[in-house]
């Protein structure tokens, strides 16, 4: 597919490199641009972190080249001119580096990495470019080319006897790279010369393509088991050997809505009264099947919202790099269960909380080498993370073998700030809940990275917001680890179907302590208006759902209807309903935006006989109740 | 691409107000909306009550896996509430709500036909002199001696009453 459309890029190109070239400006050409070169950028990261483990790894050399190569084809096309100059130059030391005239270290890691952030800061630029059509001016890139340039001259005349270092005979399949240090690139320049740099780039640029299909075709071909392959190779393999498309979210949202449809369509089929009848053995077996298979294709198309949570704990292993150079420390970062899939939507969301803990981790719990090696550890710490599923749900763990959680401290501190009295007797758990109380902050030094106060709490809230909920486990000088517990997917909660009149409301299930028909004499009235009913020996308030909505009730008297004990802001309170009708997955769905802030719904969903069911907030209906 | 993109609003310009209607029944009156906008029309279903509405706003309905909020016409009109019968319909309009496209079923008494309306057919409304605010209503159609009213269903959907609806929910 891109083959095809550098084909066409050249093919309207041709005829009009004139003065000024009218295809840098074309929305539809920048933005293909942006998301593609985002894409090389993502790849070019995970593989510098490969190379910073096995900085002789040549397949990941030349992944990187690749990578900057085909960017810098593109910006060269579209007149970028910061960001071909910039990839530029980073490819000119990866050619050193892949032909074994520079060995790669830490520190050309770095300013690759620097690189690879400038151009995506050049790429954020572009962005409002695409509705505006205003290009922006690039950020300045003149130290950082210097800075690179550097890297290449020094060590390349030190290092190795080979001779002609001056003019890197580059592969044939590159004849771009060579032309381009010779030709410093001046806009005046007669159309000829042009014309032969983006013909050659277009070149390259298919050739860099064919280069790149190839590892993928390999494996398959061979007959290799992939797993004999080391780590990083098999990734790579994977990377590009996965087979995808790419399609609009709304298309797939579209799809699940329909399937969703006809699972109902189809019990309402099932379930009809006139097929109940005795000897009509087929249709039922055919209608099983029928059963088996909408089934199977709701959870196919509930599975294409899913992605493997890989991507996001890669994120992290930059930022512990990054981290752990800065503060003097060294930390392995292991990554564990990497293809459990989540829903995309708490996999975006889950990016800022994660990256908050693995700082916490980096930042607060592990020791500065020497301390280390005085407790008797090994100088390099350890930060795992681990993804799996548990009882129908997706436990994150983010473990340290750091110092651990100082229980004394924290309790100090929140005696100071004045979270808790000095007599106040807390357990283990309790102590270190503290830490996600909004302002807690344990470092004593407020540092770049965190320590700023905001912190567990911001995290917590994140977390809850993706209905999970988040336990900390330490152990002084062992280490600390967090957990995380998520739903499968935020469009699907198991509900309590619950009727008030002729209405059904569901109730989510994660909010429901318990249900009972009270005793009548366990009802009591606070000044003659609030209820309050007598549980388990402690009086919670009663809320009367008829009453919030609206709805004429079938009964009025708590003893006969059903209560259901639920818990908001960690106050527990009695929802009264008319009576349960079952208990359902049901997907969720917006009313609208109109609809979108009433008190004490949380949206919708499409009951099991095609009609909506609201879906209640109980710590709206709550708070709602209270503030009367 | 680019002139069929400039001429369509050039005509619509000249008379956006001609073009094919359907037309529907309220009370004794009958109105007119452009066919446009309208996505389906399908007979009265259950509708799920939503709290803390306007009383117009009947609550929300499953549409092939969305839920679209529905409008009964005759309480935004402020005519008397009507038992729903064998010929109410539910007219499904797409309007421009104030972030994107956003589909909505009005319910009227009964759906009649489709009609299409040159500008000759097509009066501008009278002035009722008493600073009635009308500007939901495109113009009058005299079509066979009966007065057909032409309404903007975004104007009566949307500036009105998305404001109330916010005003309700904030």
């Amino acid at each position: 597919m891109p083959l095809e459309s550098e084909k066409t890029k050249t093919a309207s190109g041709a005829g009009s490199i004139a003065a000024v070239n009218p295809l840098a400006a074309d929305p539809e050409l920048l933005s293909d641009f942006i998301l593609e070169s985002r894409e090389h950028l993502t790849s070019i990261e995970l593989q510098l972190l490969t190379l910073d483990q096995e900085p002789t790894n040549a397949e990941a050399i030349h992944a990187i080249f690749r990578g900057f190569h085909t960017i810098k084809g593109m910006a060269g096309f579209l007149d970028q001119d910061a960001v071909r100059d910039v990839a530029h130059e980073v490819e000119t030391i990866l050619d050193l580096a892949r032909n074994g005239q520079l060995a790669i270290t830490p520190a050309i890691i770095d300013k690759i990495l620097e690189s690879k952030d400038y151009l995506n800061r050049c790429l954020a630029g572009l962005e409002p470019a695409l509705e505006s059509g205003n290009l922006p001016v690039p950020p300045d890139n003149i130290a950082l080319l210097a800075a690179i340039r550097s890297l290449g001259s020094n060590p390349a005349g030190e290092t190795q006897p080979a001779g002609p270092a001056g003019d890197v005979s580059p592969p044939a399949l590159e004849p771009e790279a060579a032309a381009a240090p010779q030709a410093p690139p001046e806009p005046a320049t007669a159309g000829l010369s042009e014309l032969a740099r983006v013909v050659s780039q277009v070149v390259a640029q298919v050739a860099a393509q064919v280069v790149a299909e190839a590892p993928a075709e390999a494996p398959v071909e061979s007959g290799l088991p992939a797993d004999s392959a080391e780590g990083p190779r098999a990734n790579a393999a994977r990377a590009s050997g996965a087979r995808s498309i790419k399609v609009d979210t709304a298309k797939l949202d579209y799809l699940v809505d329909m399937v969703g449809e006809m699972v109902i369509a189809q019990s309402l089929v099932h379930h009809d009264p006139d097929l109940a009848i005795n000897g009509k053995a087929r249709l039922g077996r055919n209608l099983s099947q029928l059963a088996r298979i909408t089934d199977e294709v709701q959870r196919t198309a509930m599975s294409m919202r899913m992605i493997p949570v890989g991507q996001l704990f890669q994120k992290t292993a930059r930022l512990v790099r990054d981290l752990s150079r800065k503060a003097g420390k060294q930390v392995d970062l292991e990554l564990f269960g990497e293809e459990t899939e989540l829903d995309r939507n708490i996999v975006e969301d889950l990016a800022d909380p994660l990256m908050h803990m693995v700082r916490n981790s980096v930042d607060h719990g592990i020791e500065m080498p020497a301390v280390r090696a005085q407790s008797g550890k090994p100088s390099t710490a350890r930060v795992t993370l681990r993804a799996g599923h548990q009882a129908g749900h997706i436990v994150i763990q983010i473990s340290d073998d750091g110092r651990g959680l100082d229980q004394a401290k924290i309790l100090r501190k929140a005696v100071e700030k004045r979270l808790v009295s000095p007599e106040a007797q807390l357990s283990e758990g309790e102590i270190f809940n503290l830490i996600f109380h909004p302002g807690f902050s344990t470092a004593d030094q407020i540092t770049d990275v965190s320590g700023r106060g905001v912190g567990m709490d911001v995290v917590r809230k994140h977390v809850q917001k993706l209905r999970g909920r988040i336990d900390v486990i330490s152990r002084p000088g062992q280490g600390t680890t967090f957990l995380l517990k998520l739903p499968l997917t935020l469009a699907i909660i198991d509900g309590l179907v619950v009727g008030v009149g002729g209405q059904r409301y569901i109730v989510p299930i994660f909010a429901v302590r318990e249900m009972l028909k009270p005793p009548e004499d366990s009802i009591s009235t606070l000044q003659g208006r609030q209820e309050m009913a007598m549980v388990r020996g402690s009086l919670l308030p009663l809320v009367r759902l008829h009453q919030r909505f609206g709805v004429k009730p079938r009964f009025e008297n708590p003893w006969e209807s059903l209560l259901i004990v639920s818990e908001s802001r960690g106050k527990q309170f009695c929802l009264m309903v008319d009576e349960l009708i079952g208990k359902q997955e049901v997907v969720i769905k917006s009313l609208g935006e109109t609809m979108a802030n009433i008190a004490g719904v949380a949206g919708g969903a499409i009951l099991g006989d095609g009609r909506v069911g609201l879906i209640l907030d109980l710590e709206g209906l709550f708070g709602a109740s209270n503030g009367e | 691409m680019a002139t069929i993109g400039q001429s369509t609003p050039a005509s619509q310009k000249v008379d956006r107000r001609t073009g094919k209607y359907l037309t529907f029944a309220l009370g004794n009156e009958e109105f007119a909306i452009q066919v446009l906008g309208v996505r389906e029309i399908m007979g009265i279903q259950e509708i799920t009550a939503v709290p803390q509405m306007p009383a117009y706003v009947k609550g929300v309905l499953n549409l092939r896996g969305k839920v679209i909020p529905i409008v009964d016409l005759r309480l935004k009109f402020d005519l008397p509430e009507l038992e729903y019968t064998q010929r109410t319909c539910i007219v499904v309009v797409q309007i421009n709500g104030p972030s994107g496209k956003l589909q909505i079923g009005i319910i009227v008494d009964g759906v009649s036909e489709v009609l299409t309306l040159q500008a000759a057919d097509i009066e501008d409304t009278p002035d009722f002199g008493n600073g009635v605010q009308l500007a939901y209503i495109l113009g009058m159609a005299k079509i066979k001696n009966k007065v057909k009213i032409l309404l903007d269903i975004n104007m009566v959907l949307n500036a009105q009453e998305v404001q109330s609806l916010d005003g309700i929910a904030g």
